[in-house]
């Protein structure tokens, strides 16, 4: 637990610095913008002790100095150019860094792979990708700036109205260290409040989205009035809870409003009385520089507490943050493989496949799943892997595809130990078909040649013909210009599979590795899907999983498994 | 066993037939944003006064600035002009207000969006909508669901700081123009521009820009569900670069769309200062007598300081219209999915279902929406109560429309449906539905314990009810099994249990509802042939004496049934029973 909270920190840590580079010209331009601002007060100050002096010395004083009047709207240029800069650049920091880190987990995904998959949900990866990390803008682009400036506004205010004004100096800055100490207290209190809460708060979130997207079971198990109840009850407790997390984190930016209230009242107050006092006296010229002094000190004060405030508001940017390092420093780190001695290619024509010994436990708690296995298929030749699942034999085709490293034994390629062949010479061998074939959101021609997207017409046409594509290419709207996939136009079953096939066509690699390709279709489609199989066998080396009576269709040898074992072979298995 | 369930778990979402939602009802943003005004009227004492402790914290930040200027200026001038009484209080009220008003307008605000959940809930189990679960547009919903989450700024932070600067420009009107009515003009009518004209330009033009950042969104989305859902195959194909090449041109399109946004923001932004500093300028040229004309000293710092607290707060506006554009697009999102038409519902429902629960479908023609092609075309059925009959054909020929209509998650637009004689349209949907239970694909499991899941088949169900049905299923040893039997937590979608265990679990669910009518629909999906054949033997036993509706795409052999259809060009045809 600690652990994983000092990792957590770190991760936060280490993004702030490489947020920071990115961030410099926001904290340049937010410094620009703080020195005119205070430029722009010290004008206002100039104009408004000279007009009060001269109104108390009987309205005829000497005429305004010109330069206020130029110098303030300059300055107000200045500043709004500042702020068009800083907001520019802020936009540019949350870009910055929200690139490099979806790259960075893209890459991890990448290199996990479909072992991945075996942990975590899909739909939790890609919104890690997507919503996690979208909402890490706030934390590159306003708390990484925020968390300089909060620092060095405030100071570089306090070295002109020190030197004007050293007491006002001592009051703002005292009042200003004020605000990290309240920060911190409220801080932290808001910090327990949330954790207690937050667990709670998360299910019940959670329990919502649930609920609306079992809507359908809900209704018509008739139990609708009962979960309208106990939603307004849950919606009813996370309000509760949700108040009294914020009942505290409140306090923290009150507290910042309490500070710049007692900075106001003490300036006012403590100046006036020295005024007064002054002004009894009746020394004009030393006077108006008092006044002068004193109304800067209190138009600075909005311009001191800015960046403390906006320092408060980015908090919760950096709560974002700490929630997306939670679940991205669960993904697997990218690790180069080592380049072993013995990385090697595979001669792509004739494969043969062998087991040796082969053990693998997915889970200690659940028993190993593959246990002293061992076949060889000669190339060309076809081995059809039987019993039921769970038997082992998925995880025989990911052992084949390279997902996952046999414990024991060797998973051997023409002799060679697959874990010797270098990534992309086995995916070259490799042809592989399961049991629902994922159509990327694009036309069928993207799908298709998404196996060789360098193939030309020639090619394209030989594998929808040899895949029985072409049969069901006329019913489609747009023929190969379809849109399929998410949002697209919906395949059936035996379509799909057909685009799988046509793909492993085009791949035209020795080795074809087929995991219950007929799962999910009807007797009649499983038959023509089989037939079309039989063809693109022809000269490969198969290995077919299935638990289909229709497998028969497929000469060969044979082997039964169960529970991770070799129960029966048939052939020469 | 295990094996394949983990396979079958890490399948996408099943995405290839999802039918794309569409929305009857169409609103304009506006009126969609009428609409949720409407839901709030319950919490509306509370939301006004959220308002009215804002405006009188803002007051007071303004009287602060305002009387500690004074309180300087006239010292000067050697008289008090602000006692140091007043000064503590305004500051005081300040502090205390301004979180009384944090504190109150949230408050208000999660009422009111535990309201708007309530019925966005309610309006989806009532309206047609409900067909939407049906078809499985679970990701569509879930995105709604943010929707309705991104909802919460349109009170805190739209509402709020408009009324607040609706109420500021006339105070600052009078306060300003009774010293100089040119002054007072000009300040107000830059106050004006900064804070409702710019955000009002902002949010106009953000329109078109929050619909297209949502095109974006979801095609980023798109693209990275595509790379992560087909990692096998981008592993087998060696197509990592590519993959993600694609994600990454996604990406970079969002992100130059919302660079252009950012950069439209920075200049509105600026504009709106730059108003509020021609004020400030306006006033120091009045207090020098500079082409204006000239106002007292002490009236000069006392507008001088509120000039420069009334800008200070409209600067929120201009996010605010910034968001307006995306608050208005989740809001009409939300309000088409959940009002639907009248027009369906009128028909009186009064009547309780009859007591025979044989079902007959008359010359039944139904298609899912206008610009969908016809799924059933004049089907006709007859299932005596009691009886076991089979409903096959391949996917997509629309089994599982037959099965919505039954339950009523959808209307014939032709022919009628009976239920014991009455014709289904004149019985109350949840009499229907109590009549008949339900197993499907789509089926859900939530996130609760095993128990709590059960439960929602049969609520007073006992716990000797809920083991029978366990045992029926053929899971009940899986459960005994489990560290904290029927209390243990199945995750989101059952993803705790594997998925056959998961699918028995739902059945078991189903069994235990009192239904005299089992529909189920491809109830073995996701088994492997040995366990199917198992699952499909209990069904013989346990459902004796009910009316079973078994929608498959084949049969496997052990199924004891009194009839057999197969559904093919929109008509059953019978086949051998």
């Amino acid at each position: 637990m600690r652990n994983e909270k000092a990792a957590i920190r770190n991760w936060t840590r280490l993004q702030s610095r490489l947020g920071r580079q990115a961030a410099r010209s926001v904290v340049g331009s937010g410094l620009l913008s703080s020195l005119a601002g205070i430029g722009q007060a010290w004008c206002a100050a100039v104009v408004l002790g000279h007009a009060l002096v001269a109104w108390q010395v009987g309205g005829q004083g000497a005429a305004f100095p010109a330069w206020p009047f130029i110098l303030f709207p300059a300055l107000a240029m200045l500043r709004a150019l500042c702020m068009i800069r800083a907001d520019v650049a802020a936009a540019q920091a949350g870009i910055v860094g929200r690139r490099r880190l979806r790259g960075e987990v893209m890459a991890s995904i990448l290199a996990g792979g479909p072992a991945l998959l075996r942990r975590t949900h899909s739909g939790v990866l890609a919104s890690l990708v997507v919503d996690r990390i979208e909402a890490l803008d706030g934390f590159f682009g306003r708390w990484v700036p925020a968390s300089v400036l909060w620092m060095a506004a405030p100071v570089l205010i306090l070295l002109p109205v020190g030197i004007m004004q050293p007491r006002a100096a001592v009051i703002l800055g005292l009042c200003g260290l004020a605000v990290p100490v309240g920060q911190a207290v409220f801080g932290i209190g808001a910090a327990v409040a949330s954790r207690n809460q937050f667990l709670a708060m998360t299910r019940l979130q959670a329990r919502f989205l649930d609920r609306i997207k079992g809507i359908a079971t809900i209704v018509l198990a008739g139990r609708t009035e009962d979960e309208t109840r106990r939603l307004g009850d849950a919606a009813e407790e996370l309000r509760v809870r949700t108040m009294k997390v914020l009942r505290v984190a409140f306090l923290s930016s009150a507290s910042i409003d309490g500070a710049m209230v007692v900075a106001f009242i003490l300036l006012a107050v403590l100046d006036g009385r020295q005024a007064l006092a002054m002004q009894a006296s009746g020394s004009s010229p030393a006077l108006q520089q008092a006044v002068v002094a004193s109304l800067f000190a209190l138009l600075a004060v909005p311009e001191f507490f800015a960046p403390l405030r906006s320092f408060a508001l980015a908090y919760q940017d950096r709560a974002h943050a700490q929630g997306a390092a939670t679940a991205i420093l669960d993904l697997p780190e990218v690790t180069e493989r080592p380049a072993l001695d013995g990385a090697r290619t595979v001669n792509a024509n004739g494969v043969m496949v062998a087991f040796d010994d082969v053990g693998f436990t997915w889970d200690p708690a659940r028993g190993p799943a593959l246990e002293h296995v061992s076949f060889t298929v000669p190339a060309g030749e076809t081995l059809v892997l039987a019993g039921p699942s769970g038997a082992g034999k998925s995880t025989i085709m990911e052992l084949l595809l390279g997902f996952i490293a046999p414990q024991n034994g060797r998973v051997l390629f023409n002799g060679a130990p697959l874990q010797s062949i270098v990534p992309d010479a086995l995916s070259r061998v490799v042809s592989w078909i399961g049991q629902k074939p994922v159509l990327f959101a694009g036309s069928l021609r993207d799908n298709i040649l998404f196996a060789k997207p360098d193939a030309d017409e020639q090619e394209l046409a030989n594998a929808l013909r040899s895949a029985a594509v072409d049969e069901f290419l006329p019913t489609l709207p747009n023929g190969l210009d379809t849109q399929i996939g998410e949002g697209g136009f919906g395949l059936s079953g035996g379509q799909a599979q057909r685009i799988a096939i046509a793909r492993a066509y085009l791949k035209n690699a020795p080795v074809l590795l087929l995991d219950e390709p007929t799962a999910h279709l009807d007797p009649a489609t499983e038959k023509s899907v089989f037939e079309s199989l039989q063809r693109l066998a022809v000269g490969r080396t198969v290995i077919l999983a299935t638990h289909s009576a229709a497998a028969h269709m497929f000469k060969g040898r044979r082997i039964d498994l169960q529970n991770g074992r070799v129960i029966n072979r048939q052939g020469a298995a | 066993m295990a094996m394949q369930d983990q396979t079958s778990a890490v399948q996408p979402p099943a995405r290839l037939h999802t039918m794309p939602v569409q929305p009857t009802a169409r609103f304009t943003d506006w009126q969609a944003v009428c609409v949720i005004f409407g839901l709030w009227r319950r919490q509306g004492v509370r939301l006004v006064a959220g308002a009215l402790l804002a405006l009188a914290a803002l007051a007071c930040g303004l009287a602060l600035m305002q009387v500690s200027g004074l309180r300087l200026a006239g010292c000067v001038l050697g008289e008090v002009v602000v006692t140091t009484a007043l000064l503590r209080w305004v500051g005081v009220g300040r502090v205390t207000l301004r979180y009384a008003e944090r504190l109150f307008a949230h408050d208000a605000m999660f009422r009111a969006l535990a309201d708007l959940r309530v019925w966005f809930f309610q309006s989806l189990a009532h309206g047609a909508a409900a067909g939407l679960g049906f078809r499985r547009a679970g990701d569509m919903l879930s995105r709604l669901v943010s929707d309705i989450g991104a909802l919460d700024g349109l009170y805190l932070r739209i509402v709020v700081p408009l009324v607040c600067a609706g109420l500021t420009f006339p105070a600052l009107l009078v306060i300003v123009g009774r010293q100089s009515l040119v002054l007072g003009v000009a300040v107000g009518v830059l106050f004006a521009c900064s804070s409702f004209l710019v955000p009002w330009l902002i949010a106009r033009s953000g329109q078109k820009a929050a619909d297209q950042a949502a095109h974006l969104l979801a095609h980023l989305r798109i693209s990275v569900l595509d790379l992560v859902g087909g990692l096998r195959e981008i592993r087998a194909f060696g197509a990592e670069g590519r993959m993600l090449a694609r994600v990454q041109a996604a990406d970079a399109a969002l992100l130059q769309g919302q660079m252009a946004v950012a950069r439209r923001a920075a200049f509105a932004n600026a504009l709106a200062f730059l108003f509020g500093q021609s004020a400030v300028f306006m006033v120091l040229l009045a207090i020098g007598g500079i082409l204006l004309p000239r106002i007292g000293a002490l009236e000069g710092v006392s507008i001088l300081f509120l000039t420069v607290a009334a800008f200070e707060s409209a600067v929120t506006l201009t996010r605010a219209g910034l968001q307006a554009g995306i608050m208005g697009v989740s809001a009409r999102r939300v309000v088409e999915m959940a009002v639907q038409p009248a027009a369906a519902n009128t028909q009186v429902m009064h009547e309780n279902a009859p007591a025979d629960t044989s079902i007959r479908l008359n010359n039944v023609r139904f298609r899912w929406a206008e610009d969908r092609p016809w799924v059933l075309k004049g089907l006709t059925l007859d299932i005596p109560a009691g009886a076991r009959v089979a409903i096959l054909g391949p996917s997509g020929i629309g089994k599982s429309s037959l099965a919505a209509l039954l339950l009523r998650a959808a209307s014939p637009q032709e022919g009628h449906i009976y239920l014991g004689g009455e014709d289904i349209a004149t019985i109350r949907p949840d009499a229907v539905r109590s009549k008949m239970a339900w197993l499907s694909q789509a089926t859900h499991l939530f996130d609760d314990t095993i128990r709590a899941n059960l439960l929602l088949g049969r609520p007073d169900a006992s716990e000797d009810d809920l083991w029978k049905a366990l045992d029926q299923a053929a899971v009940s040893d899986v459960v005994r099994a489990l560290p904290e039997g029927l209390d243990t937590w199945v995750g989101e979608g059952g993803i705790r249990l594997s998925g056959g265990q998961g699918r028995r679990i739902a059945l078991a669910r189903t069994l235990l509802a009192p239904a005299p009518i089992l529909i189920l629909d491809e109830p073995a999906t996701g088994l492997d042939a040995q366990t199917e054949q198992e699952f499909l033997r209990t069904l013989n036993t346990v459902s004796e004496g009910r009316t079973v509706i078994l929608i498959a795409h084949r049969l496997t052999g052990v199924e004891k049934l009194d009839r057999i259809w197969r559904l093919s060009e929109g008509v059953a045809k019978a086949a051998a029973a």
